[in-house]
């Protein structure tokens, strides 16, 4: 009876409180690639510690939701107009990543989510490691953190979008 | 013409029993093929003026004479059955060796060719069953030809002998409550037949469909077909799927039409029934199999319920006052058998051909053909076409005709043949796009891709002979499909010869138009269309395209790419079978191996389905293990004693006395 109640007057609330959903501040520049407000992204995992994973997760997840802003995550690169990277490139996904961007569709473009993708972040120096991304393919647009903050992750992609 | 091409077909027995084991095989196919070209010119001459000619002679036969009648109706499936005789005779030579290249062996296949070209022709009660006899034993010796090697095929040959007797048995029954004290030919059944009573009629009647039915492989007579079309060697199996169950069907109409002028509704919707289930049932089949062969059985299954479909609305649609519609949908039910005669044949030809190749005919161990056996795989090509029913294809302008009979047949305010001509164009529809699954699965699994054997990687392209063979069939394919305006007037005469009501149905021409109603098809105006459309989606897409890139496959970003990683047969059907569960009532067996570390883990899996005929499990088996029950206890009353025997005797005798005073 008394969790019904609740329930109820939950609705009632949610009828007219504000929205749930994190402000996203608007990204400082804008970069052109022609996506007119829509960007299809496949994400590969290189050699993250999952960090970055958490935090894309909850990027796209109801709080700061970036697919408001015409971001989408997609399942197989043939869909993507460009990867998301995270973390530093081992020898064992290598293969894998010259594989990805070899199945992306021209033109293509690639997001560096995290210090790893960046520069090799803390594991830089790490046995397995092959290198950073950034010496197998250009990297388009960086977003540094440790992991990055899911603002952080919507507003670069913001700046892709235009939205 | 008729009788010098038989005598060249008996003629060729002798001269293969007389040549060595090498040149066997080429002898009887020249010398046969000589003989099914005579015959078919006979039929062909029959077909174009409509001449009745008429054979009798007292010596073949003893007692009973031996009647031959070459009529539009009969020439149209000696037709059939000569055409696809020669290209059965000429694939022989490459395909026979070992067992088929035997004196009997080819004996027999040559008597089987002999036999479909005499049950069109025969003309009176005896001739006919001797003829559908003959069929019956030769083609059941020649499923079990090369029992040593598989021991299914002596159980698939005990189901189809028994099935089969059982049929004639119906069918004698029947022809034998029409037939008068005069004579058995069938112009003295036809006017004795005017004066029975309807229930004596009916009766005849439901008693040949049996027996038809059960011939043309409509459910639930249709447990041989499955288990024999597969198990025979390819010549055989083409000749029986695309030829003799047609046979089922001139049974249907020759008694239903000819014999018993037409009759009333409900015979009628009883063949509907039968030509829906059989459709339904056998499209589901034919998609979630797996061996190559008996998908294509399950096929002819669905294809005859089609044309059953097609004869049973004609004829429901002539006792309610249609006859211009009843002749439609009759013509497009011909037309169907010729078309289907062609495809059907020639895939079986080609399935031959692939395991002649490969050493298997199961989808999940082929892949890859078309790079090692490219004219096999063309050939096979234009048959599941034809199937699927694509235009300018065989299967696409009988079907068409048949779908234009049923739908114009809606004139009919009846609500039974409402219901009837209803049930028609929903299984029409419904098989339409299972058999599309089926052929789909049955070329992209098993030609397309990567070998999943070691057998499909080093599959070896057939001998010429085999090739010629299916050629010859896959040119009345094409030729059906292009022009089927050619074929088709010449159908339209028989039809008009069985139903005489209703005036010519098609104008002449070189594609289809319908003189009364309004339907018309020109496949070569399609085809110019299409090749238009190709041509100007080429160009358009040519003018703003980026240099093409070339690279692997996406896998997931796995690095090799391995054959299983594709579509097998069994995960391909695998939704379809979910569907239907309930009809197709699968077998699946999933086994987990857990890791001893930890249940989280599998270890292995296994995944077993098989898919077992619904009607032979819950009906069939449980009446056999019933009659083997029953006659095992009979054998309690023979217990070895004389005595015991001594005392039925005189039981008996005891007994008679007792009657008698």
């Amino acid at each position: 009876m008394s969790t019904s109640k609740h329930r109820r007057g939950s609705i009632l609330r949610s009828l007219f409180s504000r929205a749930k959903t994190e402000p996203s501040p608007s990204p400082d520049f804008v970069i052109d690639k022609g996506l007119k407000g829509s960007l299809q992204l496949r994400h590969v995992d290189v050699g993250s510690c999952n960090g970055c994973e958490v935090e894309i997760a909850s990027a796209f997840a109801p709080t700061y939701d970036t697919s408001r802003f015409g971001a989408r995550l997609v399942a197989s690169p043939r869909h993507a107009d460009g990867l998301l990277v995270t973390g530093v490139v081992t020898r064992n996904m290598a293969g894998a990543l010259e594989r990805t961007l070899a199945a992306l569709p021209r033109p293509s473009l690639v997001v560096a989510c995290g210090d790893c993708a960046i520069n090799g972040g803390i594991f830089k120096d790490a046995y397995g490691v092959d290198g950073t991304l950034n010496s197998f393919v250009a990297i388009d647009v960086s977003v540094p953190g440790c992991p990055p903050h899911p603002t952080a992750i919507t507003q670069a992609l913001r700046s892709l979008t235009g939205r | 013409m008729l009788l010098a091409g038989l005598a060249c077909c008996l003629f060729a027995i002798v001269v293969a029993n007389a040549v060595s084991a090498k040149h066997r095989a080429a002898a009887l196919a020249c010398t046969g093929s000589v003989g099914c070209a005579l015959i078919f010119v006979a039929a062909g001459r029959a077909l174009l003026d409509g001449r009745v000619s008429t054979f009798h002679t007292s010596s073949i036969l003893p007692l009973m004479g031996f009647d031959l009648t070459l009529d539009p109706l009969g020439a149209l499936f000696v037709a059939v059955a000569s055409f696809a005789g020669v290209a059965a005779l000429i694939y022989s030579i490459g395909y026979a060796h070992d067992e088929l290249r035997s004196r009997p062996a080819l004996s027999l296949l040559m008597l089987f060719v002999i036999s479909l070209v005499i049950v069109p022709v025969a003309s009176s009660v005896a001739t006919f069953m001797f003829a559908w006899e003959l069929m019956a034993v030769s083609s059941t010796l020649l499923i079990v030809v090369e029992h040593r090697r598989r021991p299914e095929a002596r159980i698939a040959a005990q189901w189809y002998a028994a099935m089969t007797q059982i049929g004639a048995s119906f069918i004698l029954l029947g022809l034998l409550l029409l037939s008068s004290k005069d004579g058995g030919t069938f112009v003295e059944v036809t006017s004795h037949a005017t004066g029975l009573s309807l229930t004596v009629r009916s009766c005849a009647f439901v008693l040949t469909l049996i027996g038809f039915a059960s011939k043309a492989g409509a459910v639930p007579f249709h447990v041989w077909l499955p288990k024999a079309h597969p198990e025979a060697a390819s010549p055989v199996s083409a000749l029986m799927s695309g030829v003799m169950v047609a046979m089922g069907v001139y049974g249907v109409v020759r008694v239903g039409y000819g014999l018993l002028g037409g009759g009333v509704l409900w015979w009628w919707t009883i063949v509907v029934a039968l030509g829906v289930a059989s459709a339904l049932f056998g499209a589901l089949h034919a998609a979630t199999s797996i061996d190559v062969k008996r998908l294509l059985a399950y096929s002819t299954i669905d294809i005859l319920g089609l044309v059953l479909i097609g004869v049973g609305c004609s004829g429901a649609l002539t006792t309610t006052g249609h006859p211009g519609v009843a002749r439609l949908a009759l013509l497009g039910a011909l037309t169907l058998v010729v078309a289907h005669a062609a495809m059907k044949s020639l895939l079986f030809l080609a399935a031959g051909a692939v395991e002649r190749a490969s050493g298997t005919r199961s989808l999940d161990q082929l892949g890859g053909l078309i790079r090692r056996i490219p004219v096999t795989t063309a050939l096979f090509c234009v048959g599941a076409l034809s199937l699927v029913a694509v235009p300018a294809f065989a299967g696409f302008s009988s079907e068409w005709l048949l779908l234009q009979g049923l739908l114009h047949g809606f004139v009919d305010h009846h609500a039974l043949t409402l219901i009837v001509l209803l049930a028609g164009v929903v299984a029409l529809a419904l098989t339409g796009g299972l058999t599309a699954v089926a052929l789909v699965k049955a070329f992209g699994i098993g030609f397309l891709g990567q070998p999943r054997s070691s057998g499909a990687s080093e599959a070896r392209e057939v001998p010429w002979s085999m090739h010629a063979g299916m050629l010859m069939l896959a040119m009345p394919c094409v030729a059906l499909g292009v022009a089927p305006g050619l074929v088709v007037t010449a159908l339209d005469r028989v039809v008009a010869t069985v139903e005489t009501g209703g005036g010519s149905l098609v104008k002449p021409g070189i594609g289809l138009a319908l003189t009364h109603l309004h339907g018309m098809i020109e496949p070569m105006f399609l085809l110019a269309l299409f090749a238009g459309i190709v041509a100007f989606t080429r160009t358009v897409s040519s003018w703003r395209r980026a240099p093409a890139r070339h690279v692997e496959a996406w896998r997931g970003g796995a690095s090799q790419p391995t054959s299983r990683m594709q579509y097998t047969a069994t995960s391909y059907a695998e939704p379809l079978q979910r569907v239907f569960v309930d009809v197709l009532r699968p077998e699946v067996d999933l086994e987990v191996t857990h890791a001893v570390e930890s249940r989280y883990y599998e270890q292995s899996l296994s995944y077993e389905s098989q898919v077992d005929d619904a009607v032979e499990r819950l009906a069939y088996l449980p009446a056999l293990r019933r009659i083997t029950r029953a006659g095992e206890s009979a054998r309690r009353l023979q217990n070895g004693s004389i005595h015991r025997y001594l005392a039925f005797g005189l039981v008996a005798l005891i007994i008679v006395l007792v009657v008698l005073a």
